[in-house]
């Protein structure tokens, strides 16, 4: 009894219960689409559901699509996003919270339904519902996540040295570039796999902004697992998100670390 | 020294002709704009009707006992004898496609405006096909728009039509939004120049820096402005219509506050208030676990020795990285391979997984601001672990967790991938998954168009008061 007690009056142990609940729901469920991705119906070890992917066009396909969806959607967003962020950063910018905030917002109406207006809205302009609008919608629901960390970044940055190099002769532009754009870059990477990871495995966006026209890795996913006979392949496509999603938070928390350490 | 001055005057210069040069950019890029407008609201753009087949597909996994789905007529037309039909009770009025198959065979269903038919009996039906292009170009903007038709896009049949939609009356907006901006903007240069005239130079140029600071200031705060402006527009659309009663967003059928009396006394979709319920039901568990769980946690996290706490934040910040759908699916084959019932409980489950980590997370910050000897000497002085935990670290903590738990409830009401795999087929749905398969049939729920719009004036009145307080705090 006393050794219970010793046990739980040394804090370390509290942890037990929740590391124990992570082995249960997350590492073992991970293990678990190994597992099912390495083997057949039946439960017997195969490297067929690989074999099948690989020489699977369209999983092969929607998969390079998808990247490729999520690279210009990243840099999409980038582009809008950076000045957006910049001119909340500004010194002589009244009301940065409140912008902040109105840009939080939206986030609040639930996604699905914002992406239904959105359909809405582009029926109401007549315009057709394709790649564009696609981009459109994704970049409408992830564009608070980069905007978001490359402020924080801006905002934290000390004015004094863009003032320092106007002072050594940098002209406006020269200052933007030298100065403010590498002290930004640990934003810039955060922002980038912030919008980067969900974009690739975004399921629900894709079908209901193009009217199922166009897949994406997500919804291709969805469908092998919800189909019992072809969980195993879905495992294998899972696998391989999973892996594209390990390589970019991997590259982007190196990424951002070597760039903070430089400042 | 003399150098600098000179490049100075050149740039200056330089800065001049730049913004002539944006000036007749702007002016023409808005002349043009204003004849762009109305041209695209008088432009046919092809809108191409497809012949789905993975609708079709899917509806027979759906209903395994249904009638054979590529039996059914699904017609592009008029019902010419709608009245007569409706009176023999021989046409059935659908909410969503699906109910064709559901109950009793069809011969067919079609649209008419903005609802879908049934019929059982296609010798009764007398049809307008439109089969010929200068009807379809009519009918095509009216029918386009209304949802029974969008949802028929993937059904329908033989022959891809081409059909041909006009803009709409929005470019119409635009444009005039653009003349009236353009004449302000113009109006401003004319009277500014007017004035100038009559300035000495050295004003003149005083006034020159001014406008360029200005323009700078107005032209950053423009951007922001028109960002939101496209940001808050579907919203938008959600608030101006939850005031209308049409069942289709988009569909104006005069002013009436029935959605928002349907959504309070309960007469909405019964399937929309479970779903109301189980969200906050599932919320709510979630955020209590995972916030006791998740400060326990951040307690010994804190405690552990270096490489430990190294391998247990890893282990923190997995669920965090991995993207919903693939918490869902390794939870929903864990799930499989336990042999687990999936409901409610395994929802909750879930939830608790990737809230935790956020609560940990902000739990932390709070325990190394905390002086760690506290706790010791409230042993020393005679109290168990329980009563220490409560009386000295509890009162240190609860910001922490608090904020947590509000970050573990927004979490878990805004998920819909994790949900969407490990809610099972028992029926239940919280509000993210009924929406998404509302959509999925094709129309919405037209009572979660008040429902947004309280929530979003709900959210703006608690940023403004947090925003309010946190001005307040500042000023004293």
């Amino acid at each position: 009894m006393s050794k219970l007690v010793q046990i739980f009056s040394s804090r370390r142990t509290w942890a037990w219960p929740y590391v124990a609940f992570m082995a249960l729901f997350v590492v073992l469920p991970l293990i678990l689409v190994g597992v099912y991705a390495f083997t057949d119906v039946t439960g017997h070890f195969t490297l067929h559901n690989f074999a099948k992917f690989f020489t699977h066009s369209e999983a092969i396909q929607t998969f390079l699509y998808s990247l490729m969806i999520a690279v210009f959607n990243t840099a999409i967003c980038l582009l809008i996003g950076y000045p957006a962020a910049y001119i909340m950063a500004q010194e002589d910018f009244k009301t940065p919270k409140v912008m902040a905030m109105l840009f939080i917002l939206p986030m609040w109406i639930n996604f699905l339904l914002r992406t239904v207006a959105t359909v809405e809205l582009f029926n109401m302009c007549g315009l057709p519902l394709g790649e564009g609008a696609l981009l459109f919608g994704l970049c409408y629901d992830y564009l608070p996540f980069m905007i978001y960390p490359i402020y924080n970044t801006l905002q934290k940055m000390d004015n004094s040295l863009v003032e320092a190099a106007q002072d050594l002769g940098a002209s406006r532009w020269q200052s933007f570039w030298k100065v403010i754009v590498p002290l930004s870059m640990p934003g810039v990477y955060s922002g980038c796999v912030m919008v980067f990871m969900p974009t690739v495995s975004t399921f629900a966006i894709a079908e209901l902004l193009t009217h199922n026209n166009i897949k994406l890795f997500g919804s291709l996913i969805q469908d092998y697992i919800t189909t019992t006979d072809l969980l195993n392949y879905g495992a294998v496509l899972s696998l391989v998100l999973l892996i594209i999603i390990g390589l970019t938070s991997f590259f982007g928390e190196h990424d951002a670390k070597e760039e903070g350490g430089l400042v | 020294m003399m150098d600098r001055f000179a490049k100075r005057q050149r740039t200056a210069s330089l800065k001049d002709k730049r913004q002539k040069w944006f000036r007749r950019i702007m002016i023409v890029s808005c002349l043009l704009s204003i004849v762009y407008c109305p041209l695209m609201a008088q432009s046919n753009l092809t809108y191409t009707v497809k012949v789905g087949t993975t609708g079709e597909v899917k509806m027979l996994q759906e209903f395994p006992e249904s009638y054979a789905a590529e039996k059914i007529n699904i017609t592009l037309g008029e019902i010419e004898n709608l009245d007569r039909l409706d009176k023999l009770g021989k046409l059935e009025k659908l909410d969503h496609l699906d109910f064709a198959f559901a109950d009793r065979p069809v011969a067919g269903i079609a649209a008419w405006g903005d609802s879908i038919y049934s019929y059982t009996d296609e010798a009764d039906v007398t049809w307008t096909v439109w089969r010929n292009k200068k009807e379809l170009k009519n009918r095509a903007q009216k029918v386009l728009r209304a949802n029974a038709y969008r949802a028929f896009e993937d059904y329908l049949i033989a022959n891809t039509a081409r059909v041909s939609q006009r803009g709409g009356w929005i470019w119409w907006v635009f444009a005039a939004l653009l003349l009236v901006g353009t004449a302000i903007y113009g109006g401003y240069i004319v009277y500014s120049r007017r004035k100038e005239k009559e300035l000495t130079a050295v004003e003149q140029e005083m006034l020159r820096r001014k406008r360029m600071g200005l323009r700078r200031h107005y032209g950053s705060q423009l951007y922001l402005w028109l960002l939101l402006l496209v940001l808050y527009a579907p919203i938008a659309l959600i608030a101006v219509f939850s005031f209308t009663k049409s069942k289709i967003l988009g569909n104006w059928t005069g002013f009436s506050m029935d959605l928002y009396v349907n959504l309070f006394t309960g007469k909405a979709d019964a399937g929309l208030n479970s779903a109301i319920m189980y969200t906050l039901i599932i919320a709510l568990v979630a955020a209590v676990c995972s916030t006791l769980l998740g400060t326990l946690a951040a307690i010994g996290i804190y405690n552990m020795r270096a490489r430990q706490r190294k391998v247990v934040s890893f282990l923190n910040s997995v669920p965090m990285i991995n993207p919903d759908i693939i918490t869902g699916i390794s939870l929903f084959l864990l799930f499989v391979a336990l042999g687990f019932s999936q409901g409610l409980a395994t929802v909750c489950i879930a939830h608790v997984v990737f809230c935790t980590p956020y609560v940990v997370l902000s739990v932390l910050p709070r325990l190394s601001r905390m002086n760690p000897n506290t706790y010791e000497a409230a042993l020393d002085l005679g109290a168990t672990p329980m009563q220490a935990l409560r009386m000295v670290m509890l009162p240190e903590l609860w910001p922490g967790m608090l904020s947590g738990f509000i970050l573990a409830l927004t979490l878990s009401v805004h998920d819909v991938g994790v949900t969407f795999f490990t809610k099972g087929s028992g029926g239940l749905e919280t509000l993210s998954t009924f929406i998404y398969s509302d959509a999925r049939k094709g129309g919405l729920t037209p009572e979660l168009r008040p429902l947004f719009t309280l929530i979003l004036i709900v959210m703006l009145g608690v940023l403004i008061y947090i925003n309010f307080k946190d001005q307040k705090e500042e000023q004293s």
